[in-house]
């Protein structure tokens, strides 16, 4: 283990010094630092070779292992494993749900993640112990953490009127979560860390822990993703809810009424700060459905089992 | 807040899906071009221009019938941003009221409401207990499968959207 990490900062630092040693003392170490950790992580997938051949049929017995506060394990930030990965997801959304816990009703968790399981089963990783939450809160929002973690708002499940409406919603964030979005960011940000403090002689251990990289509570998930990943998620969202069986255009319909709600209101505040506007976002996925919609007929809407909300 | 007041909260619902019904507005989110029926193919006749506003007259699967200024015709759903940026306000109070939120003035508001800002995402503290709670409701492929069954979703053969040409946001 040890051997690959210094592997990695030796690498990251050869590149540095090797295009440094020519230049003079206002060298931008960290700019070259960053390049060099963002062709790390472009040209290797990050992807383990060990997912590949998951199958279903793992899912009951891949729970994650916690990692307890006191000696929490080191963390391969260059290629982390899937447990990894699920205990890193997990730090982020307990302390989400320290700002608003799971609203008590049992009946509604099981329902949505009855959607959320089915949806997921048509993403590219079926294998992740997917978990849905509806938490405690009037804002209008939806969060995904690493490892398949994820919850929504009740103020936005409010707003929902049928099931394929939530598996749209649902399946924009296991979009993020396939696609590692949230994971990359944190990657990138660590491995810039840990090599900046290595050569500014401050090389610490604790660099490598999950705990110091996702910040305070839970402020990494009012965090901002790239606007290409957001219109990403859009379209892989519409496509699993589509390969699900239901209506295409449930989270169209749900940007649509995002988009009426007044940007002043502050339960859209985070959202509208973190996301394109809803207008954006629905020009851009209707460019990319194009006609190819057109011959999808008898997707679901099944507003009949829609769970309704006690309150 | 007087009775009179409270009483026309009531009533509000019901007059808003007989407005939605009657004449939903709507703006162009985009350029695009009308068709004479609602397919990909029909004739077209005349155009859209983004920030245009428009009548909704009817839904009919991805296409809405559509009446601007000067004509009448189809196009796609995402062509239009559905109700009037104007009187959002009003339109997210009377939907609020409508999907039974408690209370829809700005007074109550404050009272009821539990947000999510960066503030409070920063003070949070790891809560173990819930997520052992959330963990708990994970289910099984299978499960989501029986799940899928029991509504007759019937999973189909579609690919991964992809961003459209040109389009690289």
């Amino acid at each position: 283990m040890n051997i690959r990490k210094n592997l990695l900062i030796s690498t990251l630092v050869a590149t540095v010094l090797g295009t440094s040693s020519m230049q003079g003392l206002a060298f931008d170490f960290k700019g070259v630092l960053k390049d060099a950790v963002e062709k790390e992580l472009g040209e290797k997938p990050v992807t383990t070779p060990d997912e590949a051949s998951q199958t279903p049929a793992d899912t009951n017995a891949t729970d994650s292992t916690s990692a307890t506060k006191t000696s929490e394990p080191e963390f391969n930030w260059k290629n982390p494993s899937k447990e990894e990965e699920i205990s890193l997801g997990r730090e982020i959304a307990g302390n989400l749900l320290g700002a608003a816990p799971l609203v008590n009703d049992v009946a509604l968790q099981k329902y949505v993640n009855s959607v959320g399981r089915w949806v997921a089963s048509q993403s590219e990783r079926p294998d992740l112990p997917w978990r849905f939450g509806v938490i405690e809160s009037d804002d209008l929002n939806a969060f995904a953490a690493p490892g398949g973690y994820i919850m929504l708002t009740k103020g936005l499940y409010r707003k929902l009127s049928n099931e394929a409406q939530l598996a749209g919603v649902l399946g924009h964030e296991i979009g993020h979560v396939v696609k590692k979005h949230q994971l990359k960011v944190l990657q990138k940000q660590q491995l810039l860390n840990i090599g900046a403090g290595f050569l500014s002689g401050k090389y610490a251990k604790d660099n490598k822990l999950v705990s110091k990289a996702i910040g305070t509570g839970a402020e990494i998930s009012a965090r901002s993703l790239d606007k290409s990943a957001e219109y990403e998620a859009d379209r892989l969202g519409l496509s699993y809810a589509t390969r699900a069986g239901y209506e295409p255009y449930g989270l169209t319909e749900v940007l649509q009424t995002i988009g009426q709600t007044n940007k002043n209101d502050s339960s859209v505040a985070l959202l509208f700060k973190t996301h394109p506007h809803p207008d954006d976002r629905l020009v851009a996925l209707g460019d990319a459905i194009g006609n190819k919609l057109d011959n999808i007929k008898n997707g679901k809407t099944l507003e009949n089992r829609f769970y309704q909300l006690k309150n | 807040m007087t009775s009179k007041f409270k009483a026309l909260l009531f009533i509000a619902p019901l007059l808003y899906w007989q407005t939605v019904i009657a004449a939903e507005t709507g703006t162009a989110l985009k350029n695009d071009t009308l068709r004479k029926e609602p397919y990909a193919d029909a004739k077209t006749g005349g155009s859209l221009t983004r920030g245009e506003p428009v009548d909704i007259l009817k839904k009919q699967g991805a296409w809405l019938q559509i009446k601007t200024k000067k004509t009448t015709g189809w196009v796609r759903l995402l062509s239009v941003k559905r109700g009037t940026s104007t009187s959002g306000n009003q339109t997210a109070g009377v939907l609020a009221a409508a999907s039974g939120r408690a209370g829809t003035g700005q007074v109550v508001s404050t009272t009821g409401i539990r947000g999510l800002n960066e503030e409070e995402l920063k003070a949070a503290k790891f809560n173990e207990t819930e997520v052992k709670t959330l963990e708990g409701y994970t289910l099984s492929a299978d499960e989501g499968r029986q799940f899928a069954n029991a509504g007759k979703l019937k999973p189909i053969v579609f690919a991964n959207l992809k961003a459209a040409k040109g389009d690289a946001k």
